[in-house]
């Protein structure tokens, strides 16, 4: 039998399997993301206090399987670990989700992502304290992407090199490389650029920078800025993601 | 992926192959318990057989879902919405048959349903409107007699808490009272063996005695 292996994690996604188990894949602060299979996690509050659910912060105990990409979970408990409450508001569950769904697809699985369960400790740690906003969402967005090695480039023109001015002219967003274009590099950008206004541009560079539990307090950038972000994601990751809908539906306040 | 099902089933009979990857859609069963439970059925006597499959067709045929709250019915409407003794003021959503039904048992609840079919799922790409959640507030604003209370008793998960949530605002418009079922220690729960999650929820719903 392989060894017990341990650590702090947190619970991206869960689905139930046969009467009683739970497939569940985690973000793990030693291990990358891991996918496993909890037997009878559904009737055992005793290995897992009821812990494997979406945002659970858990001490993951784990058996590597010889044959098989999935672990066997052995227990999941608190272990005093911070615990983030958002289930009393519907903004701060879409959020969540979403952040969830972003980590689970930028992350390779079982490749080293200690930056990214840092960062989504934080994220959900903000989240708890000032709810779901854009510049949060933003500021998110930014970080998990320079953590899994795709950051955003709003300080110097992708083409050239050269200084940007992100006060000037509307800039052009060159989904492709990850950052803007110069005026003189424009056209060499193509047509499937977005064109940003300066303000979004300076907005999504200071969320950039700045440390996730102020970003809050900092402006969003407009719709370009977003629409901007929401393509170089979908590109990264090779898909729309599934909470996008339901999170914007929320965010818009739309009731049937 | 059906190609390599039959390659694998196909030391069988052509027709227990066909057999065991039908037996192969249901939840929970992967190939080897579809085999079993084809074995199992080849030697049970003929008529159990028969007796099956036409349990089978007959529910198919037979069961379907209420007009008015989607639980199961056979017919237009279910034996809850056609029972003149329930109350018709205060309606329990539940997010499927298998809870209406575990209510049911407990007989501690004498009103209507309204059968959601699943839960927001965001992280799953189910939105409300993969829900039955429309005809819950069509329901709330063509009801004759007018509904008092709505009591939202989804699941105690993330999925099941933004289900009420977003019931709750959902609800807040047509003027209905909505309430949520308490989450808390169970009965004869031992207060020492409680998890601190269980622990949290039963502080936070208190109530005065």
């Amino acid at each position: 039998m392989a060894a017990e292996e341990h650590s702090p994690a947190i619970v991206l996604r869960t689905r139930d399997y046969l009467e009683s188990d739970r497939i569940v894949t985690l973000i793990t602060r030693d291990f990358g993301r891991l996918s496993g299979i909890a037997r009878g996690a559904k009737v055992s509050r005793r290995r897992f206090e009821r812990r494997l659910e979406p945002f659970s912060h858990v001490m993951l105990r784990f058996r590597r399987r010889p044959h098989g990409e999935l672990m066997f979970i052995v227990r999941a408990e608190a272990e005093g670990l911070e615990s983030f409450l958002l289930e009393h508001d519907l903004a701060r569950i879409a959020m969540g989700s979403y952040a969830l769904e972003l980590c689970e697809a930028l992350t390779p699985e079982a490749d080293d992502a200690s930056d990214v369960y840092t960062l989504l400790v934080e994220a959900l740690r903000t989240l708890e304290r000032a709810g779901a906003g854009a510049a949060l969402r933003q500021a998110f967005e930014m970080h998990l992407l320079a953590a899994c090695g795709l950051a955003l480039d709003f300080a110097r023109c992708r083409l050239c090199g050269a200084p940007a001015a992100l006060t000037a002219h509307p800039l052009a967003f060159v989904t492709e490389r990850g950052g803007i274009a110069c005026a003189r590099c424009r056209p060499a950008a193509g047509d499937a650029a977005v064109l940003l206004p300066g303000s979004d541009a300076a907005a999504l560079a200071a969320l950039s920078c700045a440390q996730l539990a102020q970003a809050p307090s900092l402006a969003a950038a407009g719709r370009a800025g977003a629409h901007a972000l929401s393509r170089f994601i979908a590109a990264s990751a090779g898909r729309r993601l599934r909470s996008v809908e339901f999170l914007e539906r929320v965010a818009g306040q739309t009731a049937p | 992926m059906a190609e390599n099902q039959i390659k694998r089933a196909s030391g069988l009979p052509a027709a227990m192959t066909g057999l065991v990857q039908e037996l192969m859609h249901l939840p929970g069963v992967g190939e080897k318990t579809a085999a079993r439970l084809a074995f199992h059925l080849l030697n049970r006597p003929r008529e159990e057989v028969i007796a099956l499959a036409e349990a089978l067709l007959e529910m198919k045929e037979r069961v379907g879902l209420c007009g008015q709250c989607f639980a199961l019915a056979e017919g237009a409407v279910c034996r809850v919405c056609d029972d003149p003794a329930r109350e018709r003021d205060i309606i329990c959503v539940v997010e499927g048959p298998a809870d209406l039904m575990a209510l049911e048992r407990a007989r501690a609840f004498n009103g209507l349903y309204h059968v959601l079919h699943g839960a927001l799922a965001p992280l799953d790409g189910v939105g409300p409107d993969d829900l039955r959640i429309a005809e819950l507030l069509n329901r709330l604003r063509s009801q004759s007699s007018p509904v008092r209370e709505v009591i939202i008793a989804t699941n105690a998960t993330v999925e099941g808490e933004a289900t009420a949530l977003y019931l709750a605002r959902a609800l807040k418009p047509l003027g209905v009272k909505a309430t949520r079922l308490a989450r808390g220690l169970p009965a004869g729960g031992d207060l020492e063996y409680s998890d601190s999650a269980t622990l949290t929820s039963a502080l936070g719903g208190r109530r005065e005695i």
